[in-house]
């Protein structure tokens, strides 16, 4: 793993984050037994596990090390650290540095007493204690938090990153293309660890990659919002990435369909692109309807495969431009009209009860002539709104709509 | 206030002054002499006839009081055979007014009813039959299940002959004292295809706009009446300006909540009127009866009809 083999091995190595390994190297000279602990926090993958190992090899200390995948109840800490870090080694000369990693993960019930122990451990440890955290302001972690002392690690700027993901691949002999890396860094959004991960997905065993490469790249815990979603279905050219791209949105499949039903418009330019996408999407409305009238769930993958490949797959070629996504205007129509709705609804029911037909049948067979007449006829338009019980307004909304 | 519309005006009132469908008439008369009606199907293309029989087979049973007797009820405006059943049931509980020993249920555009709900109606039918007699009404017999068929006294309403529609009009223009002339009358037949509620619509429109009622004027309502939607659209599709089709085909089904089975209709309708080659409206028709058939299979009509204005647009734009 390329995490791994290329993780810092001095602090020099930690890309970016100079502010805080400054601090952290004056609070560890700084540090005698009573003193705060360190408390390093900030999203993941930014280095702060591996700033804690390389400040260790550095000072030639042992790492004590625990993390968020041990059990972490009273017994088991004190169990774990207990002694060592209440007694100096007897035999070896090297001091120890104690690494409590990723305490927000702390379990209310299978690590109850977990905080009582750190706490205790932070009062009592004879060797520095470092703890690490991506959100210190958890309400559990309060009287931790007042032992200790605060250092931030931000989110790595892309531009690091990049200079980071450019010597990997000098080193793995791979010719990468700036903007890949570039995009990389982006989608990781100051992720080192993520986007390390991301590289050697895409060039293990190779000795090229490009900006189209990332097309195959999955997204990684973080919920993919609809618009790159879109982009990953219109952008892409492969079927499993247009696929694979709206999995992650939290969204009913229902409502992703007409998002793409109103971008199609937007993205596809070529009539023929235009023909074949819809076509997709019409033969995806084919399973959506079995879904819906047979409530035959197994259906709907193959509503979505058709949805997202069968309509990447519709282009002759990815179209290279910003496309500005829509939202769709069907669903909001529905919404935003509700009231105005209502009320046509409750007029056109009055008039089908009088005239006994259909809704249906008014539209089509009665209103292009009511509404005709209407407007020749100002006493007929009375007429009729006075036997619908209905206003001027009424009305005017009725032609608005049909006229 | 009366609700001036004249197809309403001039609905008949009393099985004598139904226009044609002498044969329906004539068994009904016997039915209603009886005072026994059978469950009845009434089929026949729109404008007929078939509502009115209904309603006038209701008046002569309970006369002032038929209101009270009746459930008339719409497949196409009821969502669901569940809506249908809970109406039937409720009305089937109470007692008939007037003495009468069963009440009527009229069910208009019964063949908007899917074989599941159909079959359901049947049921439902045979639960009531003791209190409740049904009047299902359709364009075409042959969407309604056999066993409902079987269940029912079938009458198949004619189209209506250019005499019948003469005829109609006639009532209408000594009703309203008009003044129209003999070109006019022929406009009117031509244009209404046997459908009398088309023939009142189109008279009283064309009514408004002078004293006596010219050729001209019947088109004039005609022309504008018809909303060219359906027209626009599909000429925007043929000159590949797909955005602005599906603009109006949004307008249509979306803003005006048009059912996309009449759309479908009206463009088949216009395919032969379309500036295409001859062999091209044979390969249009086959596109529209197969987004026809997915619609009625239960598929959405926007996305049906959108794939299909693509589809025309990208076949001209290889044609050049």
């Amino acid at each position: 793993m390329w995490t791994v083999k290329y993780k810092p091995r001095s602090l020099k190595e930690v890309a970016d984050q100079t502010e805080a390994k400054t601090r952290l190297l004056k609070w560890f000279e700084a540090w005698k037994p009573g003193s705060k602990a360190a408390l390093l926090y900030g999203p993941p993958g930014n280095g702060k596990t591996c700033t804690v190992e390389a400040l260790a090899r550095e000072k030639g200390l042992d790492l004590l090390e625990t993390n968020a995948s041990d059990v972490r109840s009273e017994e088991r800490i004190e169990h774990f650290l207990g002694r060592g870090v209440r007694e100096t080694s007897l035999l070896g000369t090297r001091g120890k540095l104690i690494l409590i990693d990723e305490i927000d993960g702390l379990q209310a019930q299978s690590d109850r007493g977990g905080v009582r122990a750190i706490v205790k451990i932070i009062r009592e440890s004879v060797f520095p204690v470092v703890l690490t955290a991506n959100d210190p302001w958890d309400r559990k972690l309060y009287e931790i938090r007042s032992l200790c002392e605060l250092i931030e690690f931000k989110k790595v700027p892309v531009r690091d990153a990049v200079k980071r993901l450019a010597e990997i691949c000098q080193r793995e002999g791979v010719k990468a293309d700036p903007q890949a890396l570039k995009a990389i860094a982006e989608r990781n959004q100051g992720d080192l660890r993520g986007a390390i991960l991301d590289l050697e997905t895409l060039a293990r065993g190779r000795k090229q990659i490009t900006l189209r490469d990332l097309e195959i790249l999955g997204k990684r815990e973080r919920e993919a919002d609809i618009f790159e979603a879109l982009r990953g279905v219109f952008k892409s050219r492969s079927a499993l990435s247009a696929k694979l791209s709206v999995i992650n949105v939290d969204m009913d499949p229902d409502e992703v369909f007409w998002w793409i039903e109103q971008n199609i418009v937007n993205e596809y330019e070529r009539l023929e692109d235009l023909a074949e996408a819809y076509e997709a999407l019409a033969k995806a409305d084919l399973f959506r309807s079995r879904v819906i009238r047979r409530q035959n769930w197994r259906m709907q993958a193959y509503m979505m495969d058709l949805m997202t490949a069968g309509v990447s797959q519709a282009k002759r070629e990815p179209y290279r431009k910003f496309t500005r996504y829509q939202r769709p205007e069907r669903l909001s129509f529905f919404s935003k009209t509700m009231a105005e709705r209502e009320r046509l609804n409750s007029l056109l029911g009055r008039l089908a009860s009088r005239l006994h037909c259909s809704t249906r049948k008014v539209k089509t067979e009665f209103l292009p002539y009511l509404l005709y007449l209407a407007q020749q006829d100002e006493r007929f338009a009375r007429r009729l709104a006075s036997a619908l019980e209905a206003s001027k307004e009424d009305l005017k909304m009725l032609a608005s709509f049909y006229g | 206030m009366s609700l001036e519309v004249w197809a309403e005006k001039y609905r008949p009132k009393t099985l004598d002054e139904i226009i044609n469908q002498r044969h329906v008439v004539a068994r009904v008369k016997v039915f209603v002499e009886e005072k026994n009606i059978p469950h009845m199907l009434f089929a026949g293309p729109p404008g007929t006839g078939k509502t009115t029989m209904a309603l006038c087979i209701a008046r002569e049973l309970y006369g002032d009081q038929w209101r009270a007797n009746v459930l008339e009820t719409n497949a196409s405006d009821e969502r669901g055979i569940d809506v249908i059943r809970g109406k039937i049931k409720d009305f089937a509980r109470t007692i008939a007014l007037g003495g009468a020993e069963y009440r009527i249920v009229i069910l208009d555009e019964a063949d908007a009813l899917t074989a599941d709900a159909q079959h359901a109606l049947r049921r439902t039918m045979e639960t009531y039959s003791a209190t409740v007699r049904f009047i299902l009404i359709c364009n075409y017999s042959s969407k309604i299940i056999p066993p409902i068929q079987s269940r029912t006294a079938v009458f198949r309403f004619k189209a209506l002959s250019e005499d019948d529609v003469r005829e109609f009009i006639q009532r209408i223009v000594k009703g309203e004292k008009l003044k129209i002339d003999e070109a006019a009358v022929k406009a009117v037949i031509y244009l209404c295809e046997g459908d009398l509620r088309r023939a009142a619509n189109l008279l009283q429109a064309a009514a408004a706009l002078g004293d006596k009622i010219t050729e001209e004027m019947i088109y004039e309502v005609a022309s504008q009446a018809r909303p060219d939607d359906v027209k626009r659209m599909l000429e925007n599709a043929l000159k590949g300006r797909f955005k602005e089709a599906r603009e109006i085909l949004y307008k249509m089904l979306v803003m005006q909540g048009l059912a996309g089975e009449d759309v479908v209709r009206e463009i088949h309708r216009q395919i032969y009127a379309l500036n295409i080659p001859e062999k091209a409206k044979v390969e249009l028709v086959e596109a529209v009866g197969e987004c026809d058939f997915r619609i009625s299979e239960g598929a959405d009509a926007l996305i049906q009809l959108e794939a299909l204005l693509a589809r025309i647009a990208a076949s001209k734009a290889k044609a050049g």
